[in-house]
């Protein structure tokens, strides 16, 4: 129990309403977008500023006190878990974008600033920040940078690593030490490469500069409907083997469309085995020639219908479907939850077959909607909490679904991050020497390792009391 | 010799001579290990005698960086030169650390691919120094660089161990980003012996247009409203005066390289006319818009008494080349500037070795004061001498350092090579 002085201390830095430690007001923080396991912390400290983040480290550095970053809390990997942390600071109160530059395309945001926030200061002068992941109207820039995050555009334009200049890092020594910046190429390591992805054991982001890109002057957005997962993953190879690089190529399986036409109306075939969302964009000028590949891989590929967005409000409505396809599965069951791996992207048919297999061996019902043209599958595993059983055939499905991953010469995360979830399956892809010289790597950043302990490392895994999980809310 | 001899064989071992020497530092030894193994067995067998070790592919780029404070082995990993594996249809490609760039290139080019990086000397820069060296040439404005295409790495780090960072697939966030921590290092925290890239479709045509320009300030400006112009060009390079025999004569110009399907370059080349049409500019078509990037890309290595690299914000490249220019001419030094624009890098060639340290002086306080930096980027290791090769790296030193000291604990690799005598 962390004693009754310190958590004044921590109201004097960041005021009496940026303290939260009655039992039930921290309900909402014992777990993000991965229930499966949760874990209140002792105290959330919701500072205001990056002043404040600091103070409040320093506090605990000299209490020797372990803490848990937190943004919005939709990650899903449980990157957030409080695992031997008992205070966790929540960057949320923190939303300031504090400096855009039109003609450079660079923001500087603070790292409670929500990504669509981003692209929606910007799009006035055509720019927009690329990486768009599925949580985008929730999730912060901190958070995407803690991990990583992908989204369906990342085809194209690269995951959030690629976007990132510049970041300000909260030490856990409480020291706040600026990294990169507006201008490229500072010399030295790249270490916003490094902190990018480490999923908050380095220390807490503050800010983070970030680098826009300018919208495209046109799309082209595709539902192509197939009457086999094969010939859609075929479709998939061959457009990517046409020398085509789409903004987006997202493929929805039969459950999935059935779910998000039971929720949205917008006559999805219901009979289609899958659907491909295909996006090209850029200068209006090369766009009606690439179009014409799309159409003619997806025909040979025994495309049964190829429709065209002919505007951008069914633009609008085919990405609304892809985007709150989490959503529509509420529709299906009580519960899910969703696996995020990646295979060589010309090995999408044979991790589908896997991932049948797997839902066969454990009588589970298993809804796939992910980014085809990157080879990241994010299989939905349905389930009902209350039969303890299903929960157990879930957590063995998703682990043999990982496995089949990293056999088929893949990852274990393309997009959500190790957090709690994948620990186990670490070993799959590294061997000792490699997981010593990333704890090695932390301790340059966080010697004592107090920033987010017990995460990504197997040695770290401890017993974390792992209670029913309760019905989740839809992304 | 006869402890290398037994590592890599008689014949990969043999006495430094003056043709080996790193910035005037003749190496003891100069051995090239044959495979992974035989690499881990060097590292060992150096950290055993605390002997400094250089990697080295070969040595297109030993003159980039600070001069090593000590010099015992040069490792030559131009044996390690082998196209591993090419997924044509996943778009990606794995190399062992020596292969050269030409190979690379040669093997993806009948894929109809591309890695698309292209530093100076293709054929005799390897992929362990492009990573090392993090090296990059126009295609850098719309490709990116090394770290934006680099998907795994193995790598031998001090105590001879092979360590695996990232993997072979596209899309990737499993544990910590180590192949990050050595792209750029200069080989100060361990050995690059192989990596994974992905790879991208080769576009079918490349052409470049010249847009002659009265100043490099009028140059950048062009340049800007090109890249905001809705049809991003492939690359974007602003020359100073008379650094160009197409288009320009002696003045400045914005040369942009337009590349995709037929229809692309030709809506690219309508727009760099009308931004130049309307600015009352003189353009000129390049057909072979591969050939001039490539002699673009060779700027810092063409002769020079050193290679100043200044890193600011695209809108300030104009002012930095107009500065630039007036300070040499009131010197009375020849200099000849060429700027990645989207990048905000401006690379400065000075003809004469005193001609330096008053460049640096001019440039480098108002550069780093907005974050921005000036690094000499290649010299001879005599001109080196005396000045600060890198410059602040601000605030990360103290980082960096411990990065260092990490892992390399006894200063094995390269030691000095890099920033603040790292």
């Amino acid at each position: 129990m962390l004693l009754a002085p310190l958590v004044a201390r921590l109201r004097s830095i960041v005021g009496v309403e940026g303290v939260i430690d009655r039992p039930e007001a921290l309900l909402v923080y014992e777990c993000d977008g991965y229930t499966l396991e949760r874990a209140a912390p002792e105290v959330v400290v919701l500072p205001r500023t990056p002043a404040e983040v600091a103070s409040a480290l320093r506090l605990l550095a000299a209490e020797r006190i372990a803490f848990v970053p937190r943004g919005a809390g939709t990650g899903l990997s449980g990157g957030t878990l409080p695992v031997g942390a008992p205070v966790m600071i929540c960057t949320s109160r923190m939303q300031r974008i504090e400096a855009i530059d039109v003609a450079n395309r660079r923001v500087v945001a603070q790292a409670g600033v929500v990504n669509q926030w981003v692209s929606n200061a910007v799009r006035a002068h055509g720019l927009c920040y690329a990486p768009d992941p599925s949580s985008q109207p929730a999730c912060t820039i901190g958070g995407n940078v803690a991990e990583n995050s992908g989204g369906p555009h990342t085809l194209k334009y690269g995951v959030t690593t690629n976007h990132v200049l510049g970041v300000e890092l909260a030490l856990p020594s409480g020291e706040l030490v600026a990294l990169g910046g507006a201008v490229e190429d500072r010399p030295g390591y790249d270490l916003v490469g490094l902190v990018v992805g480490s999923e908050g054991t380095f220390g807490i982001v503050t800010r983070a500069t970030l680098r826009l890109v300018r919208l495209p002057q046109a799309y082209r957005t595709f539902l192509a409907v197939f009457d086999s997962v094969e010939a859609a993953s075929e479709a998939v190879s061959g457009i990517i083997g046409a020398g085509l690089v789409p903004a987006a190529l997202e493929m929805m399986d039969q459950l999935i469309i059935q779910a998000l036409e039971a929720a949205f109306h917008v006559g999805l075939p219901t009979d289609a085995q899958a659907v491909l969302l295909i996006e090209l964009d850029g200068p209006v000028a090369g766009l009606d020639a690439q179009s014409q590949r799309v159409e003619a891989v997806c025909r040979s590929n025994g495309a049964r219908e190829l429709r065209v967005a002919r505007d951008d409000a069914e633009r609008a409505t085919l990405w609304k479907c892809r985007k709150r396809a989490f959503g529509a599965i509420g529709r299906l069951a009580p519960n899910y939850c969703t696996q995020d791996g990646v295979v060589p992207r010309t090995r999408v048919p044979d991790i589908l077959r896997a991932i049948g297999a797997a839902a066969a061996r454990h009588r589970l019902r298993v809804a796939n909607v992910f980014h085809a043209g990157d080879g990241n599958i994010h299989p939905i595993l349905l389930f009902d909490e209350r039969d303890r059983d299903e929960v157990a055939r879930v957590l063995a499905a998703g682990r043999e679904i990982l496995e089949a991953c990293v056999a088929l010469g893949g990852s274990i995360t393309g997009e959500h991050g190790i957090g709690v979830e994948k620990i186990d399956q670490v070993p799959l892809l590294f061997g000792p020497d490699d997981l010593r010289a990333m704890m090695r790597l932390r301790a340059v950043f966080d010697p004592e390792g107090r920033a987010n302990p017990h995460k990504i490392f197997p040695d770290a895994k401890v017993c974390v009391e792992t209670r029913a999980p309760r019905r989740q809310v839809a992304l | 010799m006869s402890a290398w001899a037994e590592i890599v064989g008689a014949t990969h071992a043999r006495p430094g001579g003056p043709g080996d020497a790193v910035d005037g530092l003749v190496p003891r030894w100069v051995v090239s290990p044959g495979s992974v193994a035989e690499v881990q067995g060097c590292v060992r067998a150096a950290a055993a005698g605390g002997l400094a070790l250089v990697a080295s592919g070969r040595g297109a780029h030993l003159d980039v960086g600070a001069a090593p404070h000590r010099l015992d082995v040069l490792l030559r990993l131009d044996r390690l030169g082998r196209v591993l594996d090419h997924q044509a249809h996943d778009m990606t490609v794995t190399l062992e650390a020596g292969c050269p760039l030409s190979l690379v290139a040669d093997t993806l080019a009948r894929a109809g691919q591309w890695l698309p990086l292209d530093p100076p000397r293709p054929a005799t820069t390897t992929v362990g120094g492009l990573l090392a060296a993090n090296l990059a040439g126009p295609l850098r404005t719309s490709q990116g660089r090394a770290r934006d295409l680099l998907l795994g790495i193995r790598v031998v780090g001090s105590d001879g161990c092979v360590v695996v960072g990232g993997g072979r697939v596209v899309k990737n966030v499993a544990g910590y980003d180590l192949p990050k921590m050595h792209v750029g290092a200069l080989g100060t925290l361990g050995v690059i012996v192989e990596a994974t890239f992905k790879i991208r479709p080769r576009p079918e045509r490349e052409e470049a247009v010249v847009v002659a320009c009265p100043t490099a300030s009028a140059a950048a400006d062009a340049g800007l409203a090109i890249l905001d112009g809705g049809v991003p060009p492939l690359w974007l390079e602003v020359t100073g005066p008379g650094e160009l025999a197409e288009g320009p004569g002696c003045g400045a110009a914005a040369v942009v390289g337009l590349g995709g399907l037929v229809e692309e370059v030709d809506a690219g080349r309508e727009l760099v006319r009308e931004v130049a049409s309307r600015r009352g500019l003189r353009t000129t078509i390049v057909s072979d818009g591969a050939a001039l990037r490539g002699r673009l890309a060779d700027f810092s290595v063409a002769p020079a008494a050193g290679v100043l690299r200044a890193a600011t914000l695209p809108t300030e490249v104009g002012p930095v080349v107009e500065t630039t220019v007036a300070a040499a001419r009131e010197t009375g030094v020849d200099v000849r500037c060429l700027a990645d624009l989207a990048s905000g890098i401006v690379r400065i060639a000075v003809a004469e070795a005193t001609a330096l340290p008053v460049l640096l002086k001019i440039l480098r306080p108002a550069l780093e004061r907005d974050g921005g930096s000036v690094v000499l980027e290649r010299s001879q290791g005599a001109v080196k001498a005396g000045l600060d090769v890198w410059g602040d790296p601000g605030p990360g030193m103290e980082l960096m350092r411990r990065l260092k000291v990490t892992f390399d604990p006894s200063g094995i690799f390269a030691p000095g090579r890099f920033v603040g005598g790292l």
